[in-house]
């Protein structure tokens, strides 16, 4: 940049230019700080007793730091075996929680992926649904949550057992199931899919599929060899994006499931005692836990996390 | 074997989009065809029936003594390169090479084989572990026409292969295409828009506008006696001269328009040419600058080192262009006497633009 200024430029000017990356640089971490700060207050609230949790003024930093809390929900440590004296002490085994969450999120992510990325293909490259299908598609998101949670309910819990038990006398419920909860997690997110694998797969040239076609290879094998491999990065970053939706959807799960089935975000909701109010070091351990995944999950792909942003949104 | 016939093939799009209205076309086992026209024309389209990319909407099209409409392209058995090239790009160039034969499931040592031995005649051995992206242009080509020749091919499709190299690069393919085509002995279908293109490489060439072949013969015939004004207006550099006006008096002709009355030597007339609204064309090589004609004035010289281009004005609608070997040299503003060599005029019809023979 400075090499093509001209050289009589004012100096006002280079230095307004040379104190600009100082600039940028301060508003990217005053922003950080501020998108941080919770995280931060979290993880340190995570390592504190249960006296320095709403300590005034507040300790930033655990003055003496334990383990207890992760103790805890873990179901690990002393606690596991000893009588408890106070409800702190209780143990709460989170480790059914993470399982469900695990599974649920998962598989419900890679079923959408796989759907919403055949399906994106065929809204590319066949115009499915016409012109302005690919807009519709996100207006399902466009429904608040909470207006489907209740008739779902009632389909899951009341209609759909009813009606079982009427024509094929065996009493089905999709209520409290992880079925039930996977296939919700999957219509909601199949959207998100559609719409951000339709601008990868937009990307790539129709001329490639063509050589493949006239080389003699059929469809299938064309999607496999030729364009899957090229929108990799793609499907990973829409992966990682929808896998976070499902790994931290609290009201469908909160509605939908108890007691068999239940995702760590309903279970961090019930950490209160009647004696102590809410729990906030067990809830605040149970956060972290639930962040890391997603954490070490986005370092693994980092890779393809930036060529799949370059790749389909910044290059238009 | 690998005659292609194409019976009156019609493509519309949509609503009243005709692409191609009506080609018939009989392509010769082992002849360098190439389409030309400016784009929109329907030489693409009209490659794209052949190769079974697009579905006629009538009409026929015949490879070998096959109808061939309702075969998958991959039945065909052509080969085709595509103008971007087409080259997958996170495979390396073995693994483009090999594509075509990977999908017939050839036997392992058979696939290295026959890619180890075309990337050699390619001169490409080096680049196998690359990437496309690290290949230069002439050499990503290369590659191209490996990956499509490798199942040898009854007929090579070629797609405007060329139109993203240099300049310098391009007339060393056209070369090589040439060699290539002389090797194979396979039908070569090409599609350009370039003129010099298609005149150094084709055994005939199909010159296609609006849907329609204007004209189809050799290079030599398509310049020497093009069938009407396009395709005279089309092939050449520079462009022919065309000057309208008429021809009176059949014995001792002469052409006159608004600002010019040239004699013309009897048999340079053809009899249907007199007493009607014409349009003459002369290309720049026999407009003659000496001593006897009509007056001009030079506006602008193009020397080209051999010969000069000498563009002037004579009072008409348009200039005109004069390709003189010699070692005169022209200024611009300089008074100039022109004439025309009588073997070169041509006659047009200025109604229906046809060359009255």
């Amino acid at each position: 940049m400075a090499a093509t200024s001209p050289p009589h430029a004012s100096t006002a000017a280079v230095r307004r230019r040379r104190l600009f990356p100082y600039f940028r640089h301060a508003v990217l971490i005053a922003w950080s700080l501020i998108v941080l700060f919770p995280i931060f207050w979290m993880v340190s609230t995570s390592f504190k007793g249960s006296g320095e949790w709403i300590a005034w003024p507040p300790h930033w930093l655990p003055h003496q730091p334990t383990l207890y809390n992760y103790q805890q929900i873990l179901a690990v440590g002393p606690l596991a075996t000893a009588p408890s004296r106070e409800a702190t002490e209780q143990v709460y085994n989170i480790w059914k929680a993470v399982g469900d969450s695990v599974a649920i999120a998962t598989l419900s992510s890679l079923v959408a992926l796989l759907m919403g990325t055949f399906l994106a293909y065929s809204i590319s490259r066949f115009n499915v649904g016409g012109k302005n299908f690919r807009y519709l598609v996100l207006t399902i998101r466009m429904v608040p949550p909470i207006v489907i949670a209740i008739p779902i309910l009632m389909y899951y819990a009341v209609l759909m057992p009813y009606t079982t038990d009427l024509l094929l006398g065996v009493r089905i419920s999709l209520f409290d199931t992880y079925v039930g909860l996977g296939l919700l997690y999957v219509a909601t997110t199949l959207p998100f899919v559609i719409w951000m694998m339709l601008s990868f797969i937009d990307e790539v040239p129709y001329t490639l599929e063509h050589a493949a076609r006239i080389m003699g290879a059929g469809r299938l094998y064309t999607l496999r060899r030729v364009v899957l491999p090229l929108v990799a990065s793609g499907m990973m970053v829409t992966f990682l994006f929808i896998f976070i939706l499902n790994w931290s959807e609290f009201l469908l799960s909160l509605t939908l499931t108890q007691p068999q089935v239940s995702t760590l975000p309903v279970l961090l909701n019930k950490f209160q005692s009647a004696v102590e109010g809410r729990l906030y070091g067990p809830q605040a351990a149970i956060g972290t836990v639930i962040t890391l995944p997603v954490v070490v999950l986005g370092i693994l792909i980092q890779k393809h996390l930036i060529t799949g942003f370059s790749f389909g949104m910044l290059r238009k | 074997m690998a005659r292609i016939v194409l019976e009156n093939l019609v493509k519309t799009f949509g609503a009243g989009v005709t692409a191609v209205a009506g080609v018939s076309l009989d392509i010769q086992d082992g002849e360098f065809m190439i389409f030309v026209g400016p784009s929109g024309c329907g030489k693409t389209t009209t490659l794209n029936m052949i190769c079974g990319l697009e579905q006629p909407t009538s009409g026929q099209v015949i490879i070998g003594d096959r109808v061939v409409n309702d075969l998958e392209p991959g039945e065909r058995h052509l080969g085709m390169v595509f103008q971007n090239l087409a080259l997958f790009p996170h495979m390396t160039v073995f693994e483009n090479i090999a594509f075509g034969l990977r999908v017939r499931k050839v036997p392992t040592a058979d696939l290295n084989e026959r890619v180890s031995r075309i990337a050699e005649t390619f001169q490409i051995t080096h680049l196998l572990a690359k990437k496309p992206a690290q290949c230069s242009g002439g050499e990503a080509q290369r590659v191209a026409l490996a990956r499509t020749t490798i199942s040898s091919p009854d007929v090579l499709l070629l797609d405007e292969p060329l139109s993203s190299l240099d300049a310098k690069l391009r007339v060393e393919m056209r070369t090589e295409l040439k060699r290539l085509h002389e090797q194979l002995r396979s039908t070569f279908v090409y599609v350009t828009h370039d003129q010099a293109e298609a005149m150094t490489m084709a055994d005939r060439i199909a010159v296609m506008q609006g849907g329609r072949i204007q004209q189809l013969g050799t290079p030599l015939e398509i310049y020497r006696r093009p069938a009407n004004l396009f395709v005279a207006g089309f092939f050449g550099m520079p462009t022919m001269n065309l000057i309208s006006g008429r021809i009176c008096d059949s014995d001792s002709p002469r052409f006159q328009s608004e600002n010019l009355d040239l004699k013309l030597p009897a048999k340079a007339v053809p009899r249907t040419g007199t007493d009607r609204d014409v349009c003459i064309g002369v290309r720049s090589e026999h407009v003659l600058l000496g001593a006897q004609g009509a007056a001009g004035r030079v506006q602008l010289t193009e020397p080209l080192g051999d010969e000069t281009l000498v563009f002037f004005d004579y009072g008409g609608p348009s200039q005109l262009v004069a390709k003189y070997r010699g070692d005169r040299t022209f200024n611009v503003g300089e008074a100039i006497v022109f004439d025309f060599d009588p073997k070169g005029v041509l006659v047009f019809d200025a109604e229906d633009e046809t060359r009255l023979a």
